[in-house]
């Protein structure tokens, strides 16, 4: 196939699944709780979803052409948005075989994109609405390059409205442990970035002299090339996985001279220490709350009230879930701990709902008239890990909650006669 | 009769001429004045609930437990908590702390003896490094009491040991007195891929069983040498003392008889033969129902019993059979799908298996999970509540104290706050079973081992000038 044909098929591709049609909506959900204080029940209200979109909020709504939903007693807030998982990239993660999360042998994975290889019909998907989670960003792992590829925004529907953005984000791995791919030093992998990120610039430049007889003109495929273009220009943000202060305050000073490029810090482990610059120059940190263990040298300073030092220098956050074992299931949960340890319990909410819907420029990160309906019904506080959601709405539709972990719950609790 | 027959066998095993006890602990608790902690909810760890009361504490013991108010006995030192909640100390049964330390180097890397299929012979505590900085986290989780096993790459894997969660230079410091040990046994993929890999047995299910039945075989015979040499030495004193007593005889055989030798000594087998002998508690890593089964069968066979499955993650599917062998299941809330047999992990397993009358525990196998052991226990109480399951909060931490003590052979001195056991108690900002919640304040053995309105915790040597910052 050649290039042109292959990019005529994957921009049809594209087409479909972004344009795959979201239900028009008429729906009326009444007495539903506002969150209030500290995860309280605040203020009662109905919320009018037309076409897919929040339409009106307030109590006592008349809506008569709309189906009405019963929400008493529920609280509602906007889906939460998991901003680092492997959701769908693997069936089983420990699986090598069934794993496609990062590319192996290739000095070079900026042109991997990782929604080529997820499956829109993984029975792990219900999953993740059960815990109020809608979106989430599928990361490459790290292979053997610095660059990893890019990531992809899913939204948490069976079917092929599965990938939401193809092409979300560039991820580029600097921590300690993967240093081994650039000759075994992290000073080494910095300057190799630079290097590639300035043959991008080359190209961006002169495109044509990739295919000129010129041997090595280039040292990139023009894929990756092309996807580093990307990055220069801004058109796709730099997630940098990196972790000591020392490495970050490198990251953020040697990026500087590609005034284009969007930098955001994923795992940040010691972020917390440079929060007034990370504030100033408006980089968002990506969290694992959980991540408080020193399981390295570059993470002597994890600590538990990272994300309530980096929120009180006004430092941008949004939370991800990462465990391999738990998979989504931990976000919630990296929420409520950041609360425990500092955080205003309505900034741990924004960072699994506005924020990253900000960080990643998505809709339906937010509550508000206009807003896509993204929505999920909570039993109780919606950031405590008891509290689970009765009802959730992608995009303005409802989501089938039903999964095959409960279907192997219900059987076995049935053989066995449990009370 | 089988219970007399252990009985007897160990009887024999005890009069064996070398140390059973080697590297014996060092712990002792330190001395505190007595104290009336009192708290508007208590919870023994019995499964009864909550309650407004107070608990005498002196001498590192649960002297009394009491609901009047008015009969706090006076004179003593009363710390009234208020709201906060009080429980006994949460135990671990399932951690590598020390012997996977963090910083996480290959140096560090201390939990798989992973060179031969039945390592029995190696014993967890020469790995652990005390001054893993792991270990004050767990503390501030609210971990009391924790069993370090080794890894799982093997058949039999080795010897686990109960650890105080304390500050101690050395590991025999931290060793909690009195707790026997365990021995690590693992099914599954781990086993059969380690060795399958390296082309030799076990490279399959089969394999692994093939394995555990060739190596108790051998325990059975080894035991039974020591017990022939113990019939012969005993034939041998008495002959020895009747010939003194009929020394004017002069027996013949006096001076020419020798005395019998004993087998040489094997200490993978002494493990093995400790678990026959009912001193050693098994802790199976085994994640799939029917495997579990069949190793149900495997301590029959060879007749030991199975203390605790651990990564119980299919438990659900067997809790009749758990409850009727008394197997205990140590279990994640909602680890799945890591590994092919993860795969059909729920979040309301170890509900389900409360509910079937089995013996559940939460455990961590992370030094994250660790920390957060209330939390798992909260997440899985309301999975079995959701699927229609009657289970009590208090049932719920029962999963975090009491069955963890019962499954390290320790619930005579914790794991709950009866008249009697150690005050290990933590007390919680709110009910600990909610995301909110933190240990406020953690005693080991009556005595503060961490505040956290104090700011009063233990700092390992790692920590000094690297994370005194972080721990302000």
């Amino acid at each position: 196939m050649n290039q042109s044909l292959r990019r005529e098929c994957m921009l049809l591709l594209l087409t479909l699944m972004v344009a795959f049609p979201v239900l028009a909506q008429d729906l009326l959900i009444r007495g539903v709780h506002l969150p209030g204080p500290n995860g309280s029940k605040g203020e009662r209200v109905d919320v009018w979803v037309q076409e897919g979109r929040i339409v009106s909020i307030g109590l006592g709504l008349e809506a008569p052409s709309a189906s009405a939903f019963d929400a008493e007693g529920l609280v509602i807030t906007a889906g939460y948005i998991d901003s680092g998982t492997s959701v769908g990239l693997a069936d089983v993660s420990g699986l090598g075989t069934s794993n496609d999360g990062e590319v192996e042998g290739d000095p070079n994975a900026a042109g991997f994109e990782v929604w080529r290889s997820l499956n829109e019909a993984s029975s792990m998907i219900p999953v993740a609405p059960n815990d109020g989670v809608t979106h989430g960003v599928i990361v490459p792992s790290a292979g053997d390059a610095n660059f990893a590829g890019e990531s992809a925004m899913v939204r948490f529907v069976q079917g092929d409205g599965f990938v939401k953005i193809p092409s979300l984000a560039q991820h580029l791995y600097l921590r300690e442990w993967n240093r081994k791919v650039a000759g075994g030093s992290r000073g080494n992998a910095l300057q190799m970035v630079l290097a590639d990120l300035d043959e991008a610039m080359r190209y961006s430049r002169d495109q044509k002299q990739y295919n000129t007889s010129k041997l090595r003109a280039f040292s990139m495929e023009e894929r990756d090339l092309k996807a580093l273009v990307r990055v220069i220009k801004g058109e796709r943000p730099l997630v940098v996985h990196v972790d000591r202060a020392a490495d970050i305050r490198k990251v953020v000073d040697s990026l500087a001279r590609f005034p284009d490029l969007r930098l955001i810090i994923s795992g940040g482990v010691e972020a917390w220490r440079l929060a007034p610059l990370l504030a100033e120059k408006n980089i968002p940190v990506l969290l694992n709350v959980l991540d408080n263990v020193p399981e390295s040298f570059d993470r002597l300073g994890a600590r538990l009230d990272a994300a309530a030092i980096l929120d009180r220098a006004g430092v941008r956050l949004a939370f991800m879930s990462t465990t391999p074992y738990s998979e989504f299931r931990s976000l919630t949960q990296a929420a409520g701990v950041a609360v425990a340890n500092g955080l205003p319990w309505e900034q741990a909410l924004r960072a699994i709902t506005t924020g990253p819907a900000e960080i990643w420029g998505i809709e339906g990160g937010r509550l508000a008239v206009g807003e896509v309906a993204n929505l999920v019904l909570w039993d109780g506080d919606p950031i405590e890990i008891t509290s689970a959601p009765t009802a959730v709405m992608i995009d303005g539709e409802w989501v089938n909650l039903e999964t095959r972990q409960q279907k192997l719950s219900e059987r076995y609790r049935d053989l066995l006669k449990l009370k | 009769m089988k219970r007399l027959l252990l009985l007897t066998l160990a009887g024999v095993w005890s009069t064996l001429a070398f140390s059973q006890t080697p590297y014996p602990s060092t712990y002792e608790a330190k001395a505190h004045s007595p104290y009336v902690l009192v708290s508007r909810a208590i919870d023994v760890g019995e499964g009864q609930g909550w309650f407004s009361g107070w608990l005498l504490v002196e001498n590192g013991l649960i002297q009394s437990v009491g609901t009047d108010l008015t009969a706090i006995p006076e004179g003593i030192e009363v710390i009234d908590v208020g709201d906060q909640y009080v429980t006994p100390g949460i135990i671990d049964v399932h951690s590598h702390l020390g012997d996977y330390p963090a910083p996480g180097y290959r140096a560090h890397s201390d939990g798989n003896e992973g060179t031969a299929p039945v390592t029995a012979e190696v014993w967890a505590e020469h790995s652990v490094w005390p001054q893993d900085p792991q270990f004050p986290l767990a503390l501030a989780g609210g971990v009391t009491a924790l069993q370090i096993l080794p890894g799982s790459a093997n058949l039999f894997g080795g010897r686990s040991v109960t650890l105080k969660n304390v500050w101690s230079r050395t590991v025999q410091g931290m060793k909690f007195p009195g707790a026997p040990y365990g021995l690590k046994m693992a099914c599954g993929e781990n086993p059969k891929r380690v060795y399958g890999s390296k082309g030799r047995s076990p490279a399959t299910r089969m394999g692994n069983f093939a394995g555990y039945r060739k190596a108790w075989i051998e325990a059975v015979e080894y035991r039974q040498a020591w017990a022939d040499y113990e019939t012969e030495r005993a034939a041998f004193e008495a002959k020895a003392a009747s010939d003194d007593v009929d020394e004017d005889n002069k027996s013949e055989s006096k001076g020419s008889a020798k005395p019998p030798k004993p087998p040489k000594r094997n200490l993978q087998m002494e493990t093995l033969v400790g678990v026959l002998d009912g001193d050693i508690l098994v802790h199976n890593h085994c994640y799939r129902a029917d495997e579990m089964a069949q190793i149900i069968d495997l301590s029959k066979e060879f007749g030991y019993q199975v203390t605790a499955f651990h990564h119980a993650v299919e438990a659900y599917k067997i809790g009749d059979l758990l409850a009727e062998n008394n197997v205990c299941s140590a279990m994640w809330a909602d680890w799945w799908r890591f590994k092919l047999e993860s795969f059909d992990g729920v979040t309301a397993n170890i509900p389900m298996v409360h509910a079937a009358g089995a013996c559940a525990i939460v455990h961590s196998d992370s030094p994250n999970g660790i920390q957060r052991l209330n939390q798992e226990a909260a997440k899985a109480l309301a999975a079995g509540r959701r699927l229609g399951l009657e289970i009590s909060d208090s049932q719920a931490i029962t999963w975090l104290t009491k069955n963890p003590a019962k499954a390290l052979g320790i619930l005579d001195q914790t794991g709950t706050l009866a008249v009697g056991k150690m005050a290990d108690i933590v007390v919680w900002s709110s009910n600990p079973l909610s995301v909110y919640a933190e240990a406020m304040q953690v005693r080991v053995d009556g005595v503060v081992q961490f505040d956290r309105a104090a700011a009063m915790r233990p700092i390992t040597d790692f920590e000094l000038d690297h994370r005194e910052e972080v721990l302000k």
